[in-house]
């Protein structure tokens, strides 16, 4: 694995360093981007961002383990995170999480062995017509039932 | 200024004031943990919460700037419910370590329960648990379970030393301050975290688990480790009648001084402490007088006064030699200059002072010693001490110095002072190298007297004793102005039996540098 | 008769394509504003209109946009896309069917305020939404309506969308302006108010999507015309976002004023077969919650906080007799606990310790005092923090726990 930034996500975060009028306004969007490059953002991540930003690791982690979406961790290539918030767990997300940990073999917070996929519970994600709902990697789907969620799971690669 | 009531109290306060700061300078002291004077306000505590008339919430008093004809309380019910509720929060995720923990008798989490609190705990949840000893620097320790994210310490290393050396991780109550991967705290400040921290999750090694609080008495004085002249609060423990302790001091802390050190004191002046009770000499120690009496500091000036007389009636002044410090205070040097140099004419005069170390940016400077530019202001050059200088031609020599032995090898000194038929020395410490000279009066040091010291900057500081000098130890400046009398120098002022307040009034009048500075 | 204000063309396929935009009339009213107009007129239409804030608060957004100080000092426009209220969809909608009718309104109000670069503070999940956004401010960018001497009416303006990335809290105006910044999301004390000091110290106008949605149209058809379609002191409409147990949840955008009751029973379809109302979440789930005899109710900002509780993002939680009461307050103390950012101790350690509490009830190890100390335990919350989020907490716990107290007590 390489620990520089493509040249693609170099140029991007170039450009996107260049809106703000202060450099570290942009640390949200890079750590996306770092993300997105890496998978998660450890140690060395933080480093390269700070160096990137002109400040120091510290204040990257600070970042890291404030916002849910930013993970430290390797998680899987999908990453399945269902909503347990008040809508949805009317419509039933608290048995649409078993069944979920039924077929993946995994608790909330885990990863498969063949690390494909990561399950985990999440707040409120702004969908709540379609309860219940859940987001893999960054795709939305609603009005989960069990064979819906067979489906789009066995479909994933 | 502007008028406004606290408590029904009308109060005169400037423009800008705080709710916080109007109400201490009427004497109420408002509850606060997370504002600190030394940084903007945080407003996280909540501890500050009043109630003012008009508004319909309860307001922060730490960051409410007062307005004209303002009615604020801070005693009605609400404010004694809100109070109440956030003791409660903060408590209840706060470990019942008292018993174990070094800030019990001088924290505010304490302090503010004993006052406003006083209910039984209600939580009957499992605590959170964190990290209970972190190290997060040369001689500090976290314990993030005690932690109250006031962030004292995230701010004072972003404002002040600029390091950023901790964070906040995390979130809600999961939150906790934190360095970064084993990266501790490594400047010349790390000390002021521990004293800023209101409760005991920053503790300090150097005070870890060896006494209480309770038991320590508070001292103010002078830091001399360097010339910025830090104040400080010496904290001591005044010994039990039945055993003896092994040391007096226990800690030093900073104290408030927006001219000098604002709120700060260095790592090398608040741990550097040992100078107080290591190595102290408390006895008159008489190494080669034959047929003389035995000396007390009641003929001490006698003795001495025969001495010089003696040499002054034989027209030898040139072979009287005095070795001086910068320790001394101004009331000191300017005795020693008037006896000496003004009026006995006396030309070897040399200072032996610590070697210059390196400045730090913030207060330590790179002059380790407390009062050069007093000796400078006063009318001394300070010719630095040369051993074959000081030896040639002396016959009685006066040497006011703790530090030779460090400057000088036991060879160089010996060769010199053998050369010396009289020899006397004033210091606060036992060395072997005291054994060559005749006569050694132990002195007491900054701590333990009064006076003033000029600092780097030209600012005249008082001080009183904190401290009791050591058994017969006694301060320079009572021998100096004995002795001034038994040579009837000056009987105008010395009959008088100067005191370092009169002895800086009368430098006033003479030196225009000292003129405004008493204080 | 009132019109739909905002969702007309909703139903058009390609509506976000600028062109198709366009067609419907789009773009028409920034040319009104920046042709034809002078800010201060824009500005007095707007106030007007008693346009008042669609994200919570509800708080006018013309007299906010008033309190801007005349100053050389550069100003900023952040718009709130932050969507974290539970139970709101609605801004999602707005953005992924008419992402140009926010932006239309975003030049209008930065031509408005003086104010030369906008942020759209976007919530991290909403990564489609944000690359539909990015693509419809680059068609506005070819057509010259971003950019330099826009209409060449000498305004420039800048739009950047600025991604989330999860955290309810960046919702509040400062800890958005904190997080735009590149901190954690900690919110500031209020005052100053970000209107004087706001991002990176210079004046700031920070509103909702819908919010700004509405500007074009009160600038094209008048405030007159956009207060008939509300009330004389809400104008306007809002989408209502119904969810839970209704037969057709979805966006209603309905009349200010619309009674409660028809939005869940004529609206949304009324209950899911088999299932019976027992209480309403009706602005979020931050609003006080209202039983099934309270629902005879007016939707707009001052019937509901007659009653007690807000309008907030007219996000309306229908929930059923066979919900458990616990259930709910198990998902709303969760909720906030996690949500904190931690900065204030009544919020960070009260809402972690209801919680506990809460999930020691449902595990069957709860005592009666229980329910008196979680009651006393919000109303401390409340009033006492740094930020809205405390009240936001307090609020529906003492509801649910007041207004359910039987039901939980049956657990314990």
């Amino acid at each position: 694995m390489s620990l520089e930034f493509s040249e693609k996500a170099k140029k991007k975060i170039e450009e996107i360093v260049a809106r703000y009028p202060q450099k570290e306004a942009a640390i949200l969007p890079v750590l996306h981007i770092t993300q997105q490059e890496f998978g998660f953002i450890s140690a060395v991540q933080e480093k390269m961002v700070a160096r990137i930003l002109g400040i120091k690791p510290i204040r990257v982690r600070e970042l890291v383990t404030f916002y849910t979406m930013l993970s430290r961790e390797s998680l899987g290539k999908y990453h399945i995170q269902v909503c347990s918030n008040l809508s949805c767990s009317l419509l039933g997300a608290n048995n649409f999480v078993d069944y979920l940990v039924e077929k993946l073999g995994i608790e909330p917070g885990e990863t498969t062995p063949d690390k494909k996929f990561t399950l985990s519970t999440v707040e409120c994600l702004g969908a709540c017509e379609r309860a219940p709902c859940m987001m893999i990697n960054f795709n939305y789907y609603g009005d989960m039932d069990p064979k819906k969620v067979d489906e789009i799971l066995d479909g994933l690669k | 200024m502007i008028k406004i009531f606290i408590d029904e109290k009308p109060v005169d306060v400037e423009e800008g004031t705080t709710v916080l700061k109007a109400a201490e300078r009427a004497g109420i002291h408002i509850p606060h943990l997370c504002y600190h004077p030394a940084f903007p306000p945080e407003g996280s505590c909540r501890m500050c919460l009043v109630e003012i008339e008009g508004f319909p919430k309860l307001e922060l008093a730490c960051s409410t700037v007062v307005k004209e004809e303002m009615k604020i309380s801070t005693k009605s019910e609400r404010v004694v419910e809100a109070r109440k509720a956030v003791l409660e929060f903060l408590l209840a995720e706060h470990p019942l370590d008292c018993p174990i923990c070094d800030k019990a008798g001088d924290c505010k989490l304490q302090d503010y329960y004993d006052e406003y609190g006083l209910f039984e705990s209600q939580f009957k949840e499992a605590k959170e648990k964190r990290e209970k000893k972190l190290k997060i620097g040369k001689s500090l320790i976290l314990d993030q379970e005690r932690c109250i994210l006031c962030t004292r310490c995230v701010r004072f290393l972003k404002e002040v030393t600029k390091t950023q050396d901790l964070g906040v991780f995390h979130r809600g109550v999961n939150s906790s301050v934190n360095i970064y991967d084993g990266a501790t705290v490594e400047n010349n400040y790390t000390g002021n975290l521990a004293e800023i921290c209101p409760v005991g999750a920053i503790t300090d090694e150097d005070f870890r688990f060896k006494t209480r609080s309770w038991f320590l008495k508070e001292g103010e004085s002078i830091c001399p480790l360097c010339s910025r002249g830090c104040n400080i609060l010496i904290e001591y423990h005044p010994g039990f009648s039945r055993f003896e302790l092994p040391k007096r001091v226990y800690r030093i802390k900073a104290r408030e001084n927006p001219e000098v050190n604002g709120f700060w004191i260095c790592d090398r002046g608040r741990y550097g402490y040992s100078y107080l009770d290591e190595g102290r000499a408390d006895k008159i120690i008489m190494n080669k007088i034959e047929g003389e009496n035995v000396l007390t500091w009641e003929n001490i000036s006698e003795y001495l006064g025969e001495k010089i007389k003696s040499l002054f009636s034989a027209k030898k002044t040139s072979a009287i030699a005095l070795i001086l410090h910068t320790w001394l205070s101004n009331e000191e040097l300017f005795l020693l200059h008037k006896i000496f140099k003004d009026d006995l004419k006396v030309e070897k005069i040399f200072f032996a002072d610590l070697p210059e170390g390196e400045a730090d940016g913030f207060l330590l400077t790179s002059e380790p010693s407390p009062n050069r530019r007093g000796a400078q202001e006063v009318g001394f050059d300070l010719k630095t001490l040369d051993l074959d200088a000081l030896a040639g031609g002396t016959d009685f020599l006066l040497a006011f110095d703790p530090f030779l032995s460090g400057l000088f090898s036991t060879k160089d000194l010996e060769a010199a002072l053998n050369k010396i038929k009289r020899k006397v020395l004033f210091s606060s410490y036992s060395h072997e190298l005291n054994s060559l000279f005749d006569i050694v009066i132990p002195v007491a040091l900054i701590a333990e007297k009064e006076g003033s010291l000029t600092n780097v900057e030209g600012i005249v500081q008082g001080f009183q004793p904190a401290l009791e000098p050591p058994g017969d130890s006694l301060p320079e400046w009572k021998v100096l102005a004995d002795l001034g009398r038994d040579l009837g120098i000056d009987t105008k002022f010395f009959e008088k039996f100067p005191s370092p307040e009169t002895i800086l009034s009368e430098m006033g009048k003479k030196i225009p540098f000292f003129k405004q500075k008493n204080d | 008769m009132k019109e739909k204000v905002l969702t007309e063309h909703f139903g058009l396929e390609s509506l976000y394509k600028i062109e198709v935009y366009q067609k419907q009339g789009g773009y028409r009213a920034a040319e009104k504003a920046l042709k034809k107009m002078k800010p201060e007129e824009i500005l007095e239409e707007v106030k007007k209109a008693n346009l008042r804030g669609r994200g919570g608060a509800g708080f006018p957004a013309g007299v906010k946009w008033s309190f801007v100080p005349d100053t050389d000092k550069p100003k900023y426009l952040c718009v709130n896309a932050d969507e974290g209220e539970p139970g709101t969809f609605k801004d999602r909608y707005i953005m992924s069917h008419n992402p140009h009718m926010l932006l239309e309104g975003i030049i209008i109000t930065a031509f408005c305020v003086g104010i030369s670069v906008a942020f759209i503070y976007i919530r991290g999940e909403y990564e489609a939404i944000a690359l539909r956004l990015e693509q419809a401010i680059s068609e506005a960018y070819e057509k010259g309506f971003l950019g330099k001497n826009i209409l060449e009416s000498g305004f420039d303006l800048d739009v950047f969308v600025h991604r989330g990335a999860g955290a309810y809290i960046c919702g509040e105006e400062t800890a958005l302006l904190e997080s735009l910044e590149g901190k954690r999301g900690n919110p500031r004390l209020k005052p100053p108010f970000p209107a004087s000091v706001g991002l990176w110290q210079c004046p700031t106008v920070i509103n909702n999507v819908e919010t700004i949605s509405n500007i074009s149209h009160i600038i094209l058809n008048g405030a007159e015309w956009f207060v008939k379609q509300g009330l004389p002191k809400d104008g306007g409409t809002r989408i209502f976002g119904v969810s839970g147990m209704v037969k057709n949840p979805g966006i209603y955008e309905l009349p200010l004023g619309t009674s409660l009751k028809d939005i869940i029973f004529k609206h949304a379809g009324g209950m899911k077969e088999g299932k019976k109302l027992k209480a309403v979440i009706p602005g979020g789930m931050s609003a006080p919650i209202l039983t099934a005899d309270e629902i005879n109710i007016k939707m707009d900002f001052d019937s509901l906080v007659e009653a007690n509780s807000m309008l907030g993002s007219a996000a309306i939680i229908v929930i059923d007799d066979k919900t458990s009461i616990l259930d709910v307050l198990k998902v709303v103390t969760k909720f906030y606990s996690h949500e904190s950012c931690g900065q204030c101790s009544p919020c960070r350690i009260g809402n972690s310790w209801i919680n506990k509490i809460v999930i020691r009830i449902a595990e069957g190890k709860g005592k009666k005092e229980d329910i008196d100390s979680i009651l006393r335990l919000a109303s401390n919350i409340e009033g006492n923090t740094l930020c809205p989020l405390g009240d936001a907490a307090a609020m529906p716990i003492l509801s649910i726990t007041k207004k359910f107290r039987k039901e939980l007590e049956s657990h314990v």
